[in-house]
């Protein structure tokens, strides 16, 4: 080992200006190119580990493929019987339908169960010392580490559509593609709010291992059975479509079929809550309970979290190794 | 700035630590376990077992380009100590300031402190090599990429690990690990590290190393440093001035020297002995405090470590008053006492003889320049990369020989 007592060189890369010269007097713009430029040391990371497991790369096509399958032969068998469900609302595809339905699913289930799942692994891996002991904020962490499904799961999207297109009959108007990525969007914000409500559960409530009661009631429990990703929420008891309407997965669904499935109307209600507003387009239903989850879950979700990991660094638990 | 880390009253209870897996039986699974943390959370407590003090009222000077030491045994509160300095965790109680920073804005400390704590899994990444492990933490806080090659290489060759710098954690030592978690103290002229026991678990050459690299580059730079060992002769070897720390209090401060000074009128005594009695009397008048360990068996080996007063005549009356008519001695040694000695030490005999500049429970204010070694007010967050090796000069001056007892 080297035990060189000599000082750093004046001129040596300890002197080296850093950073563009406005950048100093600006630490608002400074402080978020230091957060972006974490998250894509993250994401690098990320990409580097699911690049060295080149077996992986194999299996996760191959996963991708039957996952798929399994729904298009599922929605295949059914397509018959289950196309008379769909009423105006949805067109009568049922592939149409279903593909919209998987592929909500997968991106919802990244941004409502992983925050959770990566801070347990880290906290459990030891390198959530590290991260919460460098200057990046507490949330940088967490979107970091989200790097790795997000990588896995929304590259799923072109693949279920493509697949669904292309060998099972699967059609999609794609002429309202704005207005479906605005939608998206939203659905994506509200769905992290909650993950972050599941997230901050971890360190507020102590649930440290087994499931996570957040993440279980909201998508394994109430988005899976009532949500309609697979049926419209039409075929339920009046009375847990109303439930469903707590949910943003609800309003996604109903609104990206609405727009991308051929021969969708917009116009004509499904949720009980369209028809209790008759007077505002289903689609505007849709727009405002998302825009209104989305403001409400998200901030919730950020102050949640915040309040968790602030209550951990006073009770000495943040990190795994005290 | 006559102190680059100065807390004050600081003390810190944990009201106790995995709650959730604590007591929790078999049939708490999901619903129940979480109706269960639902309740205690809702009681604002977490935790059925009772609180830990782990830091009582400490109060502390570290100033710019000090090497500090802080020893002590297990459960002394070495960690918490050094984690609130690094803003990991907050104090119960008290206040400070860390790098000009208070204790209350533990993400701006952060910005100004290197911290490596080699506990548990060290936060390496286990799918990234030695040198991508140091990278990717340069990139974390901010460092620009060719800047993070530089440095990452140079700390990598600090650390003697370069030509190792393609192995994944999974095929490089424990040592090695360790130094490749000092590598990314090194990234950073930050004006504190902070060290929780860098040489826990290291072999004496790899231990020696790492102290060189103590006493080395990171000394040279003006840095600051406060690190935590067991091992007191190390410590002794290597820090400017040493705090001693049982039970969450500082039981003694002082230089190395001051302390050994302290501790000249002391003497340590042990005796092992095989299939002998208990003494029948109270120890003699030189005797300040004992201590033994019993190893049940046939033989019936107790293992007595003594404190007396250091005279003449201590050892023969230490040999009276433990030997009995049967049984017999199997190893007698008599040593000068280490820095984790004065724990066993009554209080009113720590303190005596009174030594200026050693003392219990506060702070002493050594000699020290106007100058500040290292400017503060730059960071890690702030430049993307460090302070600077301009803003620090090279303590010479604070450079030390330790002298013999």
């Amino acid at each position: 080992m080297t035990a060189s007592t000599k000082p750093s060189s004046p001129t040596g890369p300890g002197n080296a200006p850093t950073g563009t010269p406005d950048t100093a007097s600006s630490p608002s713009r400074r402080s978020w190119w230091r957060e972006a430029a974490a998250l894509w040391a993250f994401g690098l990371r990320e990409y580097r580990i699911w690049q060295s497991y080149r077996v992986n790369q194999v299996l996760w096509l191959t996963n991708l493929f039957v996952t798929t399958l399994l729904f298009f032969l599922l929605g295949k068998t059914l397509a018959g019987s289950a196309a008379q469900l769909l009423g105006p609302a949805y067109g009568t595809n049922y592939m149409s339908f279903v593909v919209i339905g998987i592929t909500i699913n997968v991106f919802i289930n990244t941004n409502l169960s992983d925050p959770y799942i990566r801070i347990q692994r880290s906290y459990f891996n030891g390198t959530m010392d590290l991260f919460l002991l460098s200057p990046m904020s507490i949330y940088t962490p967490l979107l970091g580490l989200m790097t790795k499904s997000i990588l896995d799961d929304y590259p799923r999207l072109f693949f279920t559509f493509g697949f669904g297109m292309l060998f099972f009959g699967a059609t999609f108007n794609f002429s309202s593609w704005p207005l479906a990525l605005l939608f998206t969007a939203l659905f994506l914000a509200a769905g992290f709010g909650i993950g972050l409500l599941s997230a901050s559960s971890f360190y507020l409530l102590n649930i440290k291992k087994g499931v996570e009661p957040v993440q279980f009631v909201v998508q394994q429990l109430l988005a899976t059975l009532l949500a309609g990703a697979y049926y419209p929420v039409t075929v339920l008891p009046r009375a847990l479509q109303w439930v469903a309407c707590l949910i943003p997965h609800t309003y996604a669904y109903d609104a990206l079929r609405r727009l991308l499935d051929p021969g969708a109307h917009i116009d004509a209600p499904v949720l009980p809550i369209q028809y209790a507003l008759p007077g505002i387009s289903p689609i505007a239903v849709d727009g405002l309970a998302l825009l209104l989850l989305s403001l409400v879950l998200l901030p919730l979700g950020f102050l949640a979290y915040g309040t968790g990991i602030e209550r951990a660094r006073r009770n000495g638990t943040l990190t795994r190794w005290q | 700035m006559d102190h680059i880390i100065h807390i004050e009253g600081v003390s810190k209870i944990y009201p106790g630590v995995e709650q959730s897996l604590r007591g929790t039986k078999l049939e708490w699974k999901g619903p129940a376990l979480w109706a269960r943390n639902l309740a205690k959370a809702a009681r604002l407590t977490s935790s059925a077992a009772p609180p830990v003090s782990a830091l009582n009222n400490i109060t502390l000077t570290v100033h710019p380009g000090e090497v500090f030491g802080l020893v002590g045994p297990n459960g002394s509160g070495k960690t918490t100590l050094i984690k609130i300095l690094a803003g990991l965790i907050r104090p119960t109680s008290g206040n400070g300031v860390v790098a000009g920073i208070s204790l209350d804005h533990p993400q701006e400390i952060r910005k100004r402190v290197s911290y490596v704590s080699t506990t548990g899994w060290m936060g390496l990444e286990w799918p990234l090599t030695a040198e991508e492990n140091v990278r990717f933490f340069a990139s974390l806080c901010g460092m620009p990429t060719a800047m993070s090659h530089t440095r990452t290489e140079e700390a990598l060759r600090d650390v003697d690990l370069w030509e190792d710098r393609d192995k994944y954690p999974s095929q490089l030592s424990n040592g090695m690990r360790q130094r490749v978690i000092l590598a990314r103290a090194l990234l950073f002229r930050t004006p504190i590290v902070l060290l929780d026991e860098p040489t826990v678990g290291l072999d004496p050459i790899t231990a020696h190393a790492v102290l060189d690299l103590i006493r080395g580059p990171l000394h040279a730079r003006g840095q600051t440093i406060l690190l935590t060992d067991h091992q007191s002769i190390e410590m002794e070897a290597i820090a400017d001035r040493i705090a001693v720390l049982g039970s969450g209090a500082i039981a003694l401060m002082g230089t190395p020297a001051e302390l050994r000074a302290h501790l000249r009128h002391l003497t340590v005594i042990e005796i092992h002995t095989e299939e002998m009695e208990l003494p029948p009397g109270p120890p003699p008048e030189s005797v300040v405090a004992t201590a033994y360990t019993e190893r049940p068996g046939e033989l019936e080996v107790r293992a007595w470590r003594i404190h007396g007063r250091r005279s003449d005549t201590t050892l023969a009356e230490v040999l009276d008053w433990v030997t009995q008519p049967t049984g017999r001695v199997v190893f007698l040694a008599e040593s000068t006492p280490t820095l984790e000695d004065v724990l066993a030490l009554p209080t009113d005999v720590r303190q005596v003889p009174d030594m200026p500049g050693v003392l219990v429970g506060e702070t002493t204010v050594p000699e020290h320049t106007d100058q500040p070694l290292c400017d503060s007010s730059t960071d890690i967050g702030a430049t993307g990369a460090d302070v600077g090796s301009s803003a620090c000069r090279p303590p010479a001056d604070r450079v030390k020989k330790v002298e013999a007892p």
